[in-house]
């Protein structure tokens, strides 16, 4: 990845906290990465593309239940979480693993989401 | 003007004048956005300043909820009330919470005392109907001749853990006792400000439980045939993905937070409420939930 990307900055930010496996900026309409700071461990484009299907399948129901948007999105596993966030047509993807402190990256993911250009 | 703009701005205010009651609107502008943990800086310098006020103490017991911190939670309502007596938000937090722990006739008398605090608050008021009518059922179900049992004693049942039979009714105290009715399998485990939970089997059919909107219909059904394809394309993705099978989701939106996880045959269980409700407090409403789904198919099946 371009290291002149603007996202590139808040990506390593997120990516330094503990237990965060990759952070990732894709575009949900086609789930492809804009952007990604991951481990080697970390396969970029399947986790975009899924997190891009979860994300936009979440977004349709919810407004199909009359809730409105998702603003936050947390899949929890027995190895790990998916946390995404997203603006308009792009969502930041966090995959961490267990030992991850949920509480402050959902603050931060918010606030990088937050941050996306509209 | 956004909700950044006017964090933007009473920061900037309390930046000016410290002493400023903007730390009130900040603080819960805060925890609403999340950020629980300048919230809390934010509150308790505000208390630094102004110990007797009576809305600083309800703010930092939101905010200690937020952290799951129902003690200090509980402590700073009751020095909310000590500020100023028959406060509505410290009484109705209260209330909340007792709902929570299963102290029914508790939470019914802090929320009588917050809705006529508090008469315009609509949520309030259905929040104390729905308390009444466990309470209400629950006296008409017991023994003709019930014998009183201490508070600190467990109710003289033989095998208190064991899964409850479906056709039985609810005491209303959260014990896991089984319901006649379905739609009411949840209703002394959720909380009583604009909680919803629901029993959905494989083809997002509501199974128990129920979705109660303010105008007092139930759209479960509706909230349940949409919201169940998520868990389908949760565990497509798990199929791909080196993280084990899903639990949970968590999703947030502007009118309610929503967490899900798999029930037994396919099943999904889901419980929904109001954006103001802390989502730590969600996040146990479902464990709650779950562990009685998952007695009450036991039994069904």
């Amino acid at each position: 990845m371009s290291s002149s990307s603007p996202f590139i900055p808040s990506l390593e930010h997120l990516t330094r906290q503990r237990g965060v496996l990759g952070s990732l900026v894709v575009s949900e309409t086609d789930g492809i990465v804009i952007d990604a700071v991951v481990q080697p461990s970390v396969k970029a484009p399947v986790v975009a593309a899924l997190a891009a299907s979860l994300y936009r399948r979440a977004r349709q129901s919810a407004h199909a239940a009359g809730l409105g948007g998702v603003k936050y999105l947390e899949l929890v596993a027995d190895g790990g979480r998916l946390c995404m966030a997203g603006r308009d047509d792009l969502v930041v993807v966090l995959v961490t693993d267990t030992r991850v402190g949920v509480g402050l990256l959902r603050v931060e993911l918010l606030r990088t989401a937050a941050e996306l250009p509209e | 003007m956004s909700v950044s703009d006017d964090i933007r701005r009473w920061s900037d205010e309390l930046a000016r004048s410290p002493a400023s009651m903007v730390f009130l609107p900040l603080g819960e502008a805060l925890r609403t956005r999340g950020q629980i943990d300048v919230a809390l800086r934010v509150a308790l310098r505000g208390l630094e300043r102004h110990p007797y006020d009576a809305d600083a103490h309800d703010l930092l017991a939101r905010i200690y909820v937020d952290r799951g911190e129902t003690e200090r939670a509980l402590d700073e309502w009751d020095a909310a009330i000590r500020c100023t007596p028959g406060h509505a938000g410290a009484l109705k937090g209260m209330g909340f919470v007792c709902f929570n722990q299963g102290r029914i006739v508790d939470a019914e008398r802090y929320l009588a005392e917050a809705a006529a605090a508090s008469p315009e608050d609509d949520g309030l008021g259905m929040a104390l109907l729905r308390v009444r009518e466990q309470i209400a059922n629950a006296n008409s179900t017991s023994a003709p001749e019930p014998v009183p049992v201490p508070e600190s004693e467990p109710e003289p049942e033989p095998e208190p853990e064991a899964a409850p039979a479906p056709s039985s009714v609810g005491n209303g105290n959260g014990n896991g006792n089984g319901h006649g009715d379905p739609r009411q399998l949840f209703a002394d485990l959720i909380g009583v400000a604009d909680q919803a939970a629901l029993l959905l089997d494989e083809d997002g059919l509501v199974m128990a439980g129920q979705y109660v909107v303010s105008d007092g219909m139930d759209v479960g059904a509706e909230v349940g045939a949409a919201l169940s394809g998520i868990s389908d394309e949760a565990r497509r993705a798990m199929r791909h993905l080196p993280l084990g099978d899903w639990r949970t989701i968590i999703f947030e939106t502007p009118a309610a937070t929503v967490v899900m996880t798999p029930a037994p045959q396919d099943g999904l269980v889901l419980v929904a409420a109001a954006p103001e409700v802390p989502s730590g407090l969600v996040r146990r409403a479902l464990e709650s939930v779950s562990q009685r789904a998952k007695r009450w198919m036991e039994q069904l099946s």
